[in-house]
C-alpha cells in the first residue's frame, strides 16, 4: 500500500524521536508514550499492563504492516497524515489508534473496499477518519468484542460503521455521512449486547440500520438527521438470526430524514421520510426521543414484505433463542408458496413518553395487511404529538390499562401512501453532494493514554437518568 | 409474529402485490441497475439475433468424468441449493461487478478468434475479448466494486422476444465448497480459467450447478421461473471447487478443475479452491416465456471465469475470510434490491 506523506507526519516523527521534547500537537500535552517496538512501559492499560506502542509511519510504514507486526493488547498508534490502505486486522485486542481524528485519514480512493476490516476479537478502533471506499469505513466481522470511538466515517459505498455478526461492542462518538445504506449498522445478532452512543449520522440511505439484530442492544444520546430515513432496526430472512428483535431507542434526535439527495440503497428509497421506522420490528422500546420533521411518520410501525424470501416468520417462542443457537439450524423445506411473500409485522413494541411533531402523515403511526391491528401486540403511551394513525392510538393500544378505543379504522396509515409514493432516485456515493464533514471532537489524550481493547464492552448505559433531548438550535 | 391464517395468505399477497406493484418506487427500485426495467410482457421484437455459435463444436459441453456429482435435477427445490440460503451462515466473500459489454467472444473456448461465440455478457475487467488471456487482464479497469478484481465473468445474453435484455449486475460469491474445510481452501493460482455448466444442455441441469431463481430466493429452477417485480430473474452458475494442482486450462476446458463430494475433493483434483458462484441478475419479472439464452433454451445455462485478480488480494481474501471462517461480506439483494 502506498502512503501519502503529510507535514505533520515529519513533525510526529520528530516528537517521537524526543528531539522536540515538551513540544506538543494539537490536542495532547501529555507524555510520548513508549515509541518503539521493543518499548514496554508496564502501562496503565487495562490489559496487564506488558504493552507495546507501534507507531506508523514511524516504526512501521503502513497501518496493515503495524498491525500486522503487533502483539494482543498492543497499541497500533497513527500519525496524522492520509493513509491509502485497506487494513485487515487479524489479532485480537488491539488497539488501533490515530493521533488526531481529523488528521489521520484512510482513504480507499474508491477503489479500495474497507478502510479497517477487523477479524479478531476485542479490536477497538479510536480517533481517525475512513473515507471513499467502496464498501465499508469500520468494518467488524464475526468477533466477539469491538468498539469504534471518535471515528468519522464518509462517503463510503455500503456502510459507514458496519457490526456484522459481531457481539459485545460499543459504538461512541462516531460521526457518519454519505453511505447509500446505513451510516451506522449492526446486525445479525441476538442478544447483541452493544451500544450505540453519542453518534451523529446524516447524509445517508439510513442513518442506522440494522437486519435481524437486538438483544441489549441500545441506541441513545444520538443524532440521525438529513437521511432519507433515520432509524431502522428491520426483518428479512435473506441473512439470519431473524426476526429484529429488542433493540432499546432512547434519547435520540431525529430529524429532518426526508433528504432526497444521498446515496440510498432500495430499502432507504422505500423507508424514505420517517424518522423511527420499525420495519419488521419486534419488542423494541423507543422511548423519550425528540422526532420531528419528518415527509411521512415520526414514529412509524409498519411490515416489510419480503418476496421470495429464504424462510418463514419463525414462532415468537424461538425468540429468545440466541444466535449463536439458531444460526447452525438447518433451513426448513418450503413451499415455493410459503416463501413468495412473507410479511415481517411489527409486534410487540413499546412507545412511550416520546416528543413527536411535523409529520406528514403521522406522528405515530401502526400499519399492517393484518385486520386485527391490536393482536400485533405494540403499544404506544405518554407521547406529545399532534397526529396518529390510525386515530387514537394512544387509546387504541395503551401501554397501561385497557384501551379505551376500538376503532382502529378511522385514520388508518395508508401503506400505499407510505410505501408506494414516488421517491427521488439515489445518487452515486462518489458524486452524492454530501458535505465534507466539520472537524470533529478529539478523544481525549490520544497521544499518552493507554491501551484499551474491546475487552469491557458495551459500557454501562444509565437509561434512566436520559431525559428527553432539547430541540437543537436553529430547528 | 402473529401468523397470518393460510386462508387469507393468497388475498393478503395480492392486496400487498397491488400495494407494491403499483408503486412507482419499486419500478425505481427494481430497475436500479443499468438496464432499466424489462418486463418480459413487453412488445414483440423481430426473432433476429445470432443464437448457437459453433454449431455445438464448443467445447463448453461434456463434461467427461469430471461433473457434478449426483446433485438434484429438475424443477424440485434442490436441498444443495438451498445451501446459498439465507448469507452470514457461510464463509464468504463477495463481489459485485456491472455489466461490462456483450459480444461474440469467448477467450477460453474460443480463444483468438473474434465473433466465434453466441453473445455473451461480461463482468469483471472491461477489456475482455477474443484475445485476452489472464496476464493481459490483471489490472485492468473493471466494473466490479472491488478494483482489484480485475478477472472476467461470462455469460451467455439473454434474449426476450429475440432482444438481449441487458443485465442489472454480476455477483460473485466466494465460499469453501458445501462441506469443506474451509481452512484448507487454497487460493486459485495466477492464470487458472474455469468454465461450469454445459451449454449443449436441453434437458435440466443438476440445480446446484446451474439454476434460474428470482431473487433471493433458495428456490431454484431448470426454467426460468415467473418472478415479482420486487425479486427479480437471476440465474447462477456455481463452479468445480477442487483443482488438480498442475494445470491452469486443459483441452477440454474441463478436466484440469472437478466438483468436491461430501466435502472432499477426488484424489484425482486434490486441491480444494474457492467455489465460485456466479449470479447474473435481469431487470426480468413476470410471465417468462419468450426468454432465450444466446447459447439456445433456457437450458444451456453456463459461465466462465479467467482467474485475473490481484493475486495479493485474492490470497489475502482466501486466507482473511474463508480459512478463519469469516463472512467478510454480505450482497444487498434483499427481496426489494
Amino acid at each position: 500500500m502506498t502512503r501519502i506523506r503529510s507535514p505533520r507526519r515529519v513533525l510526529a516523527a520528530l516528537l517521537a524521536l524526543g528531539l522536540l521534547a515538551g513540544a506538543c500537537g494539537d490536542d495532547d500535552g501529555g507524555d510520548a508514550s513508549p515509541t518503539t517496538e521493543a518499548a514496554d512501559d508496564g502501562g496503565s492499560g487495562e490489559g496487564d499492563g506488558d504493552w507495546r506502542t507501534l507507531r506508523v509511519p514511524t516504526d512501521y510504514e503502513t497501518i496493515q504492516a503495524a498491525v500486522d507486526a503487533a502483539e494482543p493488547g498492543d497499541l497500533v498508534l497513527i500519525e496524522p497524515g492520509v493513509y491509502e490502505e485497506a487494513v485487515d486486522v487479524t489479532t485480537e485486542n488491539l488497539t488501533i489508534r490515530g493521533l488526531d481524528r481529523n488528521e489521520v485519514i484512510l482513504d480507499g480512493g474508491f477503489e479500495l473496499q474497507n478502510g479497517i476490516r477487523v477479524l479478531a476479537d476485542g479490536v477497538a478502533i479510536e480517533n481517525m477518519t475512513a473515507r471513499n471506499y467502496t464498501t465499508n469505513g469500520f468494518f467488524w466481522t464475526g468477533v466477539t468484542g469491538y468498539r469504534g470511538s471518535y471515528l468519522t466515517a464518509y462517503r463510503n459505498g455500503d456502510y459507514g460503521v458496519y457490526a456484522f455478526d459481531a457481539v459485545k461492542g460499543q459504538l461512541e462518538h462516531i460521526y457518519a455521512s454519505g453511505s447509500p445504506d446505513a451510516g451506522i449498522y449492526i446486525g445479525q445478532c441476538y442478544p447483541c449486547d452493544a451500544v450505540i452512543d453519542d453518534v451523529l449520522s446524516e447524509y445517508n440511505g439510513l442513518g442506522y440500520s440494522g437486519t435481524n439484530s437486538g438483544g441489549n442492544l441500545l441506541i441513545v444520546n444520538s443524532t440521525f438527521r438529513y437521511n432519507r430515513a433515520g432509524i431502522v432496526p428491520n426483518s428479512g430472512s435473506y441473512e439470519l438470526c431473524y426476526p429484529e428483535r429488542e433493540t432499546t431507542i432512547v434519547g435520540n434526535v431525529v430529524y429532518g430524514n426526508s433528504q432526497p439527495d444521498t446515496p440510498a440503497i432500495s430499502v432507504a428509497l422505500l423507508g424514505m421520510g420517517n424518522g423511527i421506522l420499525l420495519a419488521g420490528g419486534n419488542r423494541n422500546v423507543v422511548e423519550r426521543n425528540l422526532v420531528f420533521d419528518h415527509e411521512r411518520t415520526g414514529i412509524g410501525l409498519v411490515p416489510f414484505p419480503e418476496e421470495e424470501a429464504n424462510d418463514v416468520v419463525p414462532p415468537q417462542e424461538d425468540w429468545e433463542r440466541p444466535c449463536a443457537e439458531t444460526r447452525d439450524d438447518p433451513l426448513p423445506e418450503r413451499s415455493e408458496e410459503e416463501l413468495a411473500l412473507v410479511l415481517w409485522d411489527p409486534v410487540g413494541n413499546v412507545i412511550r413518553d416520546n416528543v413527536v411533531s411535523g409529520s406528514g402523515l403521522a406522528d405515530l403511526a401502526l400499519g399492517s395487511l393484518q385486520d386485527d391491528l391490536a393482536s400485533l401486540g405494540n403499544c404506544f403511551g405518554g407521547n406529545t404529538f399532534e397526529t396518529t394513525a390510525p386515530a387514537q392510538l394512544e387509546a387504541l393500544a395503551p401501554c397501561e390499562g385497557d384501551p379505551t378505543a376500538t376503532d382502529w379504522t378511522t385514520g388508518a396509515l395508508d401503506l400505499l401512501e407510505l410505501m408506494a409514493a414516488e421517491r427521488p432516485p439515489s445518487i452515486d456515493y462518489e458524486e452524492a453532494p454530501t458535505p465534507e464533514p466539520p472537524a470533529q471532537p478529539n478523544m481525549p489524550d490520544a497521544e499518552t493514554a493507554p491501551p484499551r481493547p474491546a475487552t469491557n464492552v458495551p459500557f454501562p448505559v444509565d437509561l434512566a437518568a436520559i431525559t428527553v433531548p432539547e430541540r437543537p438550535e436553529g430547528t | 409474529m402473529t401468523p397470518i391464517p393460510d386462508r387469507r395468505r393468497g388475498a393478503t399477497a395480492r392486496r400487498l402485490a397491488a400495494v407494491l406493484v403499483s408503486a412507482a418506487v419499486i419500478g425505481s427500485v427494481a430497475g436500479c441497475g443499468d438496464g432499466g426495467s424489462t418486463d418480459v410482457t413487453a412488445p414483440d421484437a423481430a426473432h433476429d439475433h445470432a443464437l448457437g455459435g459453433d454449431g455445438g463444436t464448443d467445447a463448453h459441453a461434456g463434461r467427461g468424468g469430471h461433473g457434478p456429482v449426483g446433485g438434484p435435477v429438475g424443477e424440485a427445490v434442490s436441498a444443495r441449493g438451498r445451501a446459498m440460503g439465507p448469507q452470514g451462515r457461510v464463509a464468504q466473500f463477495t463481489v459485485e461487478c456491472g455489466h461490462s459489454h456483450s459480444a461474440p467472444d469467448d477467450p477460453i473456448v474460443h480463444h483468438g478468434k473474434p465473433g466465434r461465440a453466441h453473445l455473451h455478457d461480461f463482468f469483471g475487467s472491461r477489456e475482455t475479448d477474443a484475445h485476452s488471456t489472464p496476464a493481459s487482464l490483471v489490472g485492468t479497469d473493471t466494473t466490479c466494486q472491488n478494483r482489484k478484481d480485475t478477472a472476467a465473468y461470462w455469460a451467455p445474453a439473454l434474449f426476450r422476444d429475440g432482444e438481449p435484455v441487458p443485465p442489472t449486475k454480476g455477483v460473485a460469491y466466494y465460499r469453501p465448497g458445501v462441506g469443506v474445510d474451509p481452512s484448507t481452501v487454497e487460493p486459485y493460482p495466477e492464470g487458472l480459467v474455469i468454465v461450469a455448466g454445459d451449454q449443449t444442455a436441453t434437458a435440466p441441469q443438476p440445480l446446484d450447478v446451474a439454476a434460474w431463481h428470482c431473487g433471493a430466493s433458495p428456490v431454484l429452477h431448470s426454467d426460468p421461473p415467473e418472478c415479482p417485480r420486487t425479486a427479480p430473474l437471476g440465474v447462477r452458475v456455481a463452479f468445480p471447487d477442487c483443482w488438480d494442482g498442475e494445470r491452469l486450462d486443459s483441452d477440454d476446458h474441463q478436466s484440469h478443475m472437478a466438483y468436491s463430494a461430501t466435502g472432499a475433493c477426488p484424489a484425482s483434483h486434490p486441491v480444494p479452491v474457492p467455489q465460485l458462484v456466479f449470479e447474473v441478475h435481469y431487470p426480468v419479472w413476470g410471465d417468462p416465456s419468450g426468454l432465450e439464452l444466446a447459447s439456445g433454451g433456457v437450458r444451456s445455462v453456463h459461465a466462465d471465469f479467467v482467474q485475473a485478480w490481484d493475486q495479493a488480494t485474492l490470497e489475502r481474501e482466501v486466507r482473511t475470510c474463508l480459512n478463519r471462517e469469516k463472512v467478510c461480506g454480505v450482497v444487498s439483494n434483499r427481496a426489494t434490491g
